[in-house]
């Protein structure tokens, strides 16, 4: 007998292993078949959205999660959810499904010249009320302890979406008209918090630094009857803001009204009436709205 | 070294003293600024490409960004670039955020500059700053951002991306000579008058910034010519 015809069984079992592999791997692979973007080729943002969701070490049930989301990159930034109206329904789980590395990435330990982090201090940092290691911007905002007692954040909150294809606002219907120029969050947004202690208006001798020993470091001595109506928008918490403010004196006020001002400027925060407020409006006060803006409004607090 | 032998008691104590206290702003000699011309720009994009070989950069970070702005309904379109890196703000927002001190202020001529090999990459600079200037390498996980080519500057030559603009609509000069349009550039024709916001920018007000726009005639922002 011919040995190589006795062997001709071995060349279908081949086949039929090659073809059960190619579909397996097929039907494995992500079901629009779209392949993912390389990572060199793209910028960091595209980097971000593209990477994986969850780090290496992430439950199988984060995984099966984030699996969920395509993972063509294309696809992902003309998602619904980075437009109106869906990104004003997108919650925190939401958008950390592609965007988890924002709380998941570290600070390093040290500079690349060796400055530790747990060895510098930053002016603003030397408030009582601003507490733990070194943070992510992102973190601070989302996940810091204090931020969580004061304030209910959420992504949403200074992110509002954006055209992939617009670099400024205004360029196709569908682009959001608060989008400035190379940025993602509108800074009038950051400015609520990050704005100058505006001394004049109030009628103090100085900056809070200067003159908040004349006034015990207690904002309350006269806030406990003026503009008494305040922080009630849905992204902080007015009771614990309260509370805080109560106990641990102006540290906690002057942290968002002064003590992080990146901004040459003050926000000009809504002018809400509040219970004994003289029918009189001084003249810096005359432009403002009497309520917050719309997006801001906590449900069910307006008629 | 120097970590082994700090007195913890003196660091407290120093903390405690500057307690509360406010950033100061560094009030320079002279505050240099960048001047672009809206209308005239074409979008080579040789600037960018100019900036990005003089720091090294991998593709994504861009110390210097042309943005295309096009717009309108047939017929009446528009398009016209807006072209910015750092600003050298005269009250920058990255400078006080950062926690290390990596981000500074030249005296002597406005630039704002950041020694990265202080950064920790917490990166609040790139989220305070208006216009996005600060740009993260994710592969060193630090911030970096334009200076203006300090090296450039101090050896009495512009930056590389104002030397590769082949239309000349790209240019540096004491801001307030360029907001008063008397200083010497090709990036503003006589009849030309600068602003210091085009549409879609940031407020101005939030850190002064050290640029000035020839504009488009869609890019005015109503209200707010040149200072």
């Amino acid at each position: 007998m011919n040995a190589n015809t006795d062997k001709w069984w071995v060349g279908v079992v081949a086949i039929i292993l090659a073809l059960v592999g190619g579909f397996s791997v097929h039907f494995m692979s992500d079901s629009n078949g779209a392949p993912a973007p390389a990572a060199s080729n793209t910028s960091p943002k595209a980097q971000e959205a593209a990477a994986p969701s969850t780090p290496p070490t992430a439950p199988a049930t984060q995984v099966a999660a984030a699996t969920l989301v395509t993972n063509d990159y294309g696809r992902a930034r003309y998602d619904p959810i980075h437009f109106k109206p869906a990104i004003d329904k997108a919650t925190d789980a939401d958008c950390l499904k592609c965007h988890q590395e924002v709380l998941d990435s570290k600070t390093r330990d040290a500079s690349p010249a060796g400055l530790k982090k747990t060895d510098t201090l930053a002016w603003y940092q030397t408030l009582d009320t601003y507490a733990g290691e070194q943070m992510t911007f992102h973190q601070r905002h989302l996940t810091a302890p204090f931020i969580k007692k004061v304030a209910t954040m959420s992504c949403t909150t200074c992110h509002q979406g954006n055209n992939p294809r617009d670099e400024v606002s205004g360029t196709s219907a569908d682009s959001p008209t608060d989008l400035t120029m190379r940025k993602m969050v509108d800074p009038n947004l950051c400015l609520r918090c990050h704005g100058q202690f505006p001394y004049q208006n109030m009628g103090l001798p100085g900056p809070w630094h200067e003159s908040g020993a004349a006034f015990q470091n207690n904002c309350l001595l006269c806030h406990v009857s003026i503009r008494t109506n305040r922080h009630k928008v849905n992204y902080l918490n007015a009771a614990a803001i309260e509370q805080e403010a109560t106990a641990n004196g102006g540290d906690s006020c002057y942290g968002c009204h002064g003590g992080r001002a990146w901004y040459r400027t003050s926000f000009p925060y809504p002018r809400h009436a509040w219970p004994g407020a003289g029918a009189t409006v001084p003249d810096w006060a005359k432009d403002r709205p009497t309520e917050s803006d719309l997006r801001f409004l906590i449900e069910g607090s307006k008629p | 070294m120097a970590n082994e032998t700090l007195d913890k008691a003196k660091v407290k104590e120093a903390v405690q003293r500057r307690k509360k206290e406010t950033y100061t702003p560094v009030i320079p000699v002279q505050q240099f600024g960048f001047v672009h011309n809206n209308v005239d720009c074409i979008g080579c994009r040789a600037c960018e490409i100019a900036c990005k070989d003089k720091n090294g950069l991998a593709p994504g970070p861009r110390f210097r960004r042309v943005m295309y702005v096009e717009g309108g309904t047939y017929p009446d379109v528009y398009a016209y670039k807006v072209n910015m890196s750092c600003n050298h703000c005269a009250e920058p927002a990255c400078l006080p955020t950062c926690p290390t001190g990596a981000i500074f202020k030249r005296v002597k001529d406005g630039i704002v500059d950041i020694d990265s090999s202080l950064c920790i990459g917490c990166r609040r600079c790139e989220a305070a700053c208006p216009f996005g200037a600060p740009q993260f390498i994710p592969d060193q996980n630090i911030v970096s951002k334009c200076n203006m080519c300090v090296d450039e500057i101090d050896a009495g030559r512009k930056p590389y991306c104002v030397q590769a603009c082949m239309m000349r609509v790209l240019d540096i000069g004491p801001i307030d000579q360029l907001r008063a349009g008397t200083y010497p550039t090709k990036a503003v024709a006589p009849h030309e008058k600068v602003v210091r916001q085009v549409k879609s920018m940031a407020n101005p007000e939030l850190t002064n910034p050290s640029i000035v726009f020839v504009p488009h005639s869609k890019g005015i922002v109503e209200d707010k010519g040149a200072k």
